[in-house]
């Protein structure tokens, strides 16, 4: 590539970069996060139902009747069932209920898998939840969606722009870290990472771009190949709909149990994480049993029966037969890193701690660049500088008193979720309007950097000051989720002082180079 | 820069959506297998363009260029659907 070329190309990168990076940065945390999503789910709540075992013998039959004797269920909603495992005792259930005036009220209920009684509110317990819709669409539904579409196609653009700006070096740079230069050590933490976590940037970006901008190319195939026929587009993606319609006549919802033993016994080797009830309470209802066969990568299996006949309205051994489907669950499989254990997601944790690290070192490029020349829109360049430092430390800042204040609002309070969000965000955006309004960047990120680990450390404090009966309860039962998510923390809050401490020794660095030109001068 | 980054975003899709259809459209392969290629190709077609146009010194060369790319890709799209209509 001619020297103009890769001069254009270098200037887009980092524009690109800067122009992602904040939104970028947030999707990263969070999804580095929300790769122990089910963890820090039990993390909250496990320990309020610590003495919860998993029943030898679940009854959907007794658990539908728990529920029907306190709520009317909404017929036009689903009612999905999410069956308790080792790690998670309790039965989830979500559903809508009628209310007066054609209204109805979603809920999310736990119940004990022994006695089939409720013994809690999901919705209290949505932390994990929150930081994933976080990583997702930002809490912005679907405007938040394709606004994190957008930002992982621009990704994916400054990674191919990099690999092609650094080609000529990618191997005999490979190694180099200069440690002397500031510009330099910055250039070299961001090229290293960047270059060695290269497949893991790739498989993110291209996933991230199918699960949120997918759409573009679905209406497109829909207009031109399908002549404005999206049911057809569907049968051939394997998205099979075997909808009943509704006959409006009453049928009692039981027989589950015996559905799900033929189930097992048409899947074969499957664990039933999931039952999902369609038309609830109508004689047209249906049930879908479905599960992740664990002797293959990324292969599910799923069944489903009229109840009133028990007659099999349809049924998949191998991802709906359907070679779009299995492509789609390999690159979900590979997003979630959910196919080897722990080892997989700490190794997937880490390089997303890495990339949060280059959309920084990016940034810090940037502002030493600007910072340096003459002609520099002063308001450009603080805006960054707070982005920077109130954006990205913010946003650790926020999750740290995020988990504080799911440890520390009592499980009775009710909109108790919804308290952590607004905590969330207020927090959040202290942080951008106070890194705004200081003039002193680098003192502030390296207190802010302090205090957040700090906060980061509280957490398993807090857990075990008030909660430590129930946690050790938990691990005699052989649940760490605890101990999981605690060593998660703790791992940020020594990389927030690692950061913090830097910062430190940059600023010194600084000014001793400033005293040196000025006495040279 | 936004002119830029405006070439390579609608260029870059139209050029993937260009390619995907015919892709499907060329190749003799069940259609969930097509599906899925047009879905493994088109992404990266549309980054590539987008990266392409930033490397252009102006915004009206990264057009120029673009059009040239999308020209025949649309236009065997666009026989490429007709003989699907009429052959």
């Amino acid at each position: 590539m001619k020297a103009d070329g890769l001069k254009a190309l270098t200037n887009a990168h980092a524009w690109v970069g800067l122009i992602i990076s904040t939104v970028l940065f947030v999707v990263f945390f969070a999804g580095s996060l929300s790769l122990f999503r089910d963890n820090i789910d039990q993390w909250e709540s496990g320990p309020h139902f610590a003495n919860e075992q998993v029943a030898s013998k679940v009854s959907l039959d007794q658990t539908i009747a728990t529920v029907e004797q306190q709520y009317q269920i909404y017929m036009h909603d689903e009612v999905r069932i999410w069956l308790p495992s080792a790690q998670q005792p309790l039965i989830n259930v979500t559903f809508a209920a009628e209310l007066p005036d054609e209204q109805h009220q979603d809920h999310h209920l736990l119940l004990s898998s022994t006695s089939n009684t409720i013994v809690g509110d999901g919705e209290r317990f949505d932390f994990a939840n929150f930081l994933y819709g976080l990583h997702v669409d930002l809490h912005i539904d679907d405007v938040g969606k394709y606004l994190v579409g957008l930002v992982t196609l621009f990704f994916f653009v400054a990674l191919i722009s990099g690999v092609v700006i650094h080609w000529r070096k990618i191997i005999t740079k490979f190694f180099m870290y200069r440690k002397d230069g500031s510009k330099d050590r910055l250039l070299d933490a961001h090229n290293l990472i960047g270059v060695m976590g290269l497949p893991f940037h790739i498989m993110y970006a291209f996933s991230g771009l199918v699960f949120n901008l997918l759409i573009i190319y679905q209406i497109s195939y829909v207009i031109v190949l399908y002549n404005g026929d999206q049911e057809a587009l569907f049968r051939d993606a394997g998205f099979v709909e075997t909808h009943l319609d509704e006959t409006k006549i009453k049928q009692p919802m039981v027989g589950l149990d015996q559905l799900m033993i033929k189930a097992k016994q048409a899947l074969g080797n499957v664990e039933i994480t999931r039952v999902s009830i369609e038309h609830f309470g109508d004689q047209s209802a249906s049930v879908v049993f479905s599960g992740a066969d664990p002797s293959q990568f990324s292969t599910r299996k799923e069944i489903k029966y009229h109840i009133a006949t028990g007659e099999v309205l349809y049924k998949t051994l191998n991802n709906y037969d359907n070679t779009l489907r299995s492509g789609l669950s390999i690159i979900a499989s590979l997003h979630f890193g959910n196919f080897a254990g722990y080892t997989i997601r700490l190794l997937f944790f880490l390089l997303g701690l890495g990339t949060c690290y280059i959309i920084l070192t990016g940034n810090l490029m940037w502002i030493e660049k600007r910072a340096k020349q003459r002609k520099v829109n002063q308001f450009g360049l603080h805006l960054v500088k707070a982005m920077t430092s109130g954006g990205f430390i913010g946003v650790i800042f926020a999750t740290a008193v995020g988990f504080i204040a799911a440890r520390l609002l009592p499980v009775t309070m009710v909109e108790r979720s919804d308290m952590i969000v607004n905590i969330f965000f207020a927090c959040l955006l202290g942080a951008i309007i106070s890194a705004l309004l200081t003039k002193q960047q680098a003192q502030f990120s390296k207190l802010f950097c302090k205090l957040t680990a700090l906060l980061l450390c509280a957490v398993p404090l807090l857990d075990w000051a008030l909660l430590s009966n129930d946690i050790l309860v938990m691990i005699n039962l052989g649940k760490f989720d605890v101990i999981i998510v605690e060593a998660m923390l703790i791992l940020l809050a020594l990389g927030c002082w690692k950061f913090g401490s830097a910062i430190n020794q940059e600023t010194k660095v600084t000014i001793e180079n400033e005293v040196t030109v000025s006495e040279t001068i | 820069m936004w002119s830029r980054t405006l070439s390579g975003f609608i260029l870059g899709l139209l050029i993937s959506i260009s390619v995907a259809l015919n892709l499907n459209l060329m190749l003799p392969i069940a259609q969930d297998v097509s599906l899925l290629i047009g879905l493994l190709v088109a992404f990266p077609i549309w980054v590539t363009v987008q990266v392409w146009s930033y490397h252009f010194s102006s915004a009206k060369e990264a057009w120029l260029k673009g059009l040239m790319v999308l020209a025949p890709c649309a236009s065997l799209s666009i026989i490429l659907m007709l003989m699907r209509t009429f052959g």
